[in-house]
């Protein structure tokens, strides 16, 4: 019933197994300590902040690897438990893809740091800075962390669990309210 | 016989003046930026030097709403993300929640959801073709070609969901309702029409030498830097990879289905033009097999679905082709009937972060075509 594409110059649907992937970055990057685990769709490593550059560096630049695509980057909140970076890279050679998430500390006064990785890949730029601007993550090393979709000026985590769904007016104080969230 | 001129004066040069930049402020209100978008542009003459964007004026807050609302309540968020084409926005969400919770999906309804979709990147497509047009000056002409074919597939989406823009017409395990009666008869009657349109605009911009002329050579990119900035979708098609994730990633009923993936050749405005141009025809090859191929009679939702939907602890990043690229969704579950996290990968977000690469360099008239050609929804950006 396939009738399917003459040729295409990538390899299609992430054919390579997760076991294979996960015993290829074992082999290359033998240096960084990871963890892995594995989510519905993709491998997931997992890795301490200060290991992240060296990393990523590796999966990027290794010819077995050659993670050249930066899809996402997602922030989570655990409350308690901590917080959470979610990368995920694709590779246009291999056809491969991978989740690197990063294990961070509570949300807190200094805010979590890690490194940038906007030298590596310039799509990183904007999604590190809705990440900041959202969880009050800091990028070390990111050119210019302004607020991207939230006023210039507003300096509220929205999707850290701690913050309320409330109304923007009752946030700024112009319409009464329940009692909102103190920054 | 000849003229004698006056000896010229000593012109002053430029070289005896200190240029200044100027600052141009471009919207939020403005008709070039196609929505509420902002660009600072800094010009030194008629080239500009320097673009900062500015988004976030339609930021709703989907990603914490998507956190307080159950998992088919959400819905109606996501639909207005991308809502040039609503239903796609709307196909991606509940992908992505079945991916998570593992539901199946009848296969009438796998085909309806192609067919649905397709038709919504149809619109969106016109009305890039339509606006983009209206960008480089043909005053209008190609909006009204565009928009009167847009109707017809709103009117569409009207008798088979009840609304035009919106129309929550898909469901997490299928479908709402099944197609009405006549649906196949509509829908090729339709496709008609779009056909025709394409061929108007086609006389209209393609074979046009002014037209031609105005988007040729202006901002290429190559496959790499595109990759390197995050960009997917039409324009890195353009630049020549053919990348596209209903080939690159299979989903649902596309497998079964022969479509080809149009790329340009430098990536500039023309290739990205040509590319969307393109895709419409494949669009419309893809609904005319679904109407083959579509089980006749079935189930369009699955009958096992649980009253509330409760989600084991789990996570996925599911990807899916927008009208404008890699339609992302990461979803987290912790249980419970709500989503612990949701995120959206907006492909015109990630586009449109590039356009500073894109625009420093060029003249200050070709801005606002390159801002066009990006063919960015505002509200995608925006969230």
């Amino acid at each position: 019933m396939s009738k399917n594409p003459a040729s295409l110059p990538y390899p299609v649907g992430s054919q390579v197994p997760h076991g294979e992937l996960k015993s290829i970055i074992q082999r290359v990057l033998k240096d960084v300590p990871v963890e892995f685990g594995e989510t519905k769709t993709d491998l997931d490593v997992i890795v301490q902040p200060a290991d992240l550059a060296q990393l990523v560096g590796g999966l990027r630049d290794r010819k077995e690897l050659a993670f050249d695509f930066l899809r996402n980057i997602t922030g989570v909140d655990y409350g308690e438990e901590g917080m959470a970076l979610k990368y995920a890279l694709y590779s246009f050679t291999h056809g491969h893809a991978l989740q690197v998430t990063v294990p961070l500390p509570p949300a807190q006064d200094p805010h979590p740091v890690v490194p940038s990785l906007a030298a590596l890949y310039p799509a990183a730029d904007w999604h590190e800075r809705e990440a900041h601007e959202m969880f009050g993550i800091d990028f070390e090393g990111h050119p210019n962390l302004r607020n991207l979709l939230l006023e210039e000026d507003l300096h509220i985590h929205p999707l850290l669990k701690a913050h309320p769904l409330q109304a923007a007016e009752i946030l700024q104080g112009i319409e009464s309210g329940p009692p909102g969230f103190k920054f | 016989m000849s003229i004698h001129w006056p000896e010229a004066p000593n012109l002053v040069s430029e070289a005896d003046f200190d240029t200044v930049d100027m600052t141009i402020n471009v919207g939020p209100q403005h008709p070039a930026t196609h929505g509420v978008f902002r660009m600072v542009l800094t010009v030194d003459g008629e080239v500009v030097v320097d673009c900062e964007p500015y988004i976030g004026y339609l930021h709703r807050g989907l990603e914490k709403l998507s956190e307080h609302n159950d998992y088919r309540q959400a819905m109606g968020f996501w639909d207005r993300t991308d809502y040039l084409a609503g239903i796609t926005c709307e196909v991606a969400y509940c992908m992505a929640v079945e991916k998570l919770s593992g539901i199946a999906v009848p296969e009438r309804a796998e085909y309806i959801r192609v067919i649905m979709a397709e038709l919504g990147r149809i619109n969106s497509h016109l009305m890039f073709l339509g606006a983009f047009g209206t960008d480089v000056g043909s005053m209008g002409t190609t909006f009204s070609y565009a928009f009167r074919e847009r109707e017809k597939v709103y009117d569409l989406f009207e008798e088979v969901a009840g609304d035009r823009l919106f129309p929550t017409y898909i469901r997490v395990g299928g479908v709402s309702m099944d197609l009405p009666d006549n649906f196949e008869q509509r829908c090729r009657w339709v496709l008609s029409g779009v056909q025709q349109g394409l061929e108007d605009l086609d006389g209209l911009l393609t074979g046009n030498e002014v037209f031609v002329e105005r988007c040729r050579g202006l901002a290429p990119m190559t496959t790499e830097r595109a990759i390197a900035l995050g960009i997917t979708g039409p324009i890195l098609r353009a630049t020549g990879m053919p990348w596209d994730l209903r080939r690159a990633e299979p989903y649902g009923v596309y497998p079964r289905l022969d479509f080809d993936i149009p790329i340009g050749r430098s990536g500039d405005i023309f290739d990205r033009f040509w590319v969307r141009m393109a895709e419409v025809h494949q669009s419309i090859r893809i609904i005319e097999q679904c109407l083959k191929d579509i089980p006749k009679g079935g189930l369009v939702l699955n009958p096992d679905l649980p009253k509330t939907l409760r989600i084991d602890e789990g996570e996925c990043y599911f990807r899916y082709e927008g009208t404008k690229g890699e339609y992302g969704v990461f979803a987290q579950s912790k249980g419970g009937n709500k989503p612990y996290r949701m995120k959206l990968r907006s492909p015109s977000f990630c586009n449109l972060s590039a356009l500073r690469e894109m625009v420093v360099g060029t003249y200050v008239a070709d801005a606002v075509v390159i801002l066009g050609s990006l063919d960015i929804v505002l509200g995608e950006v925006d969230k």
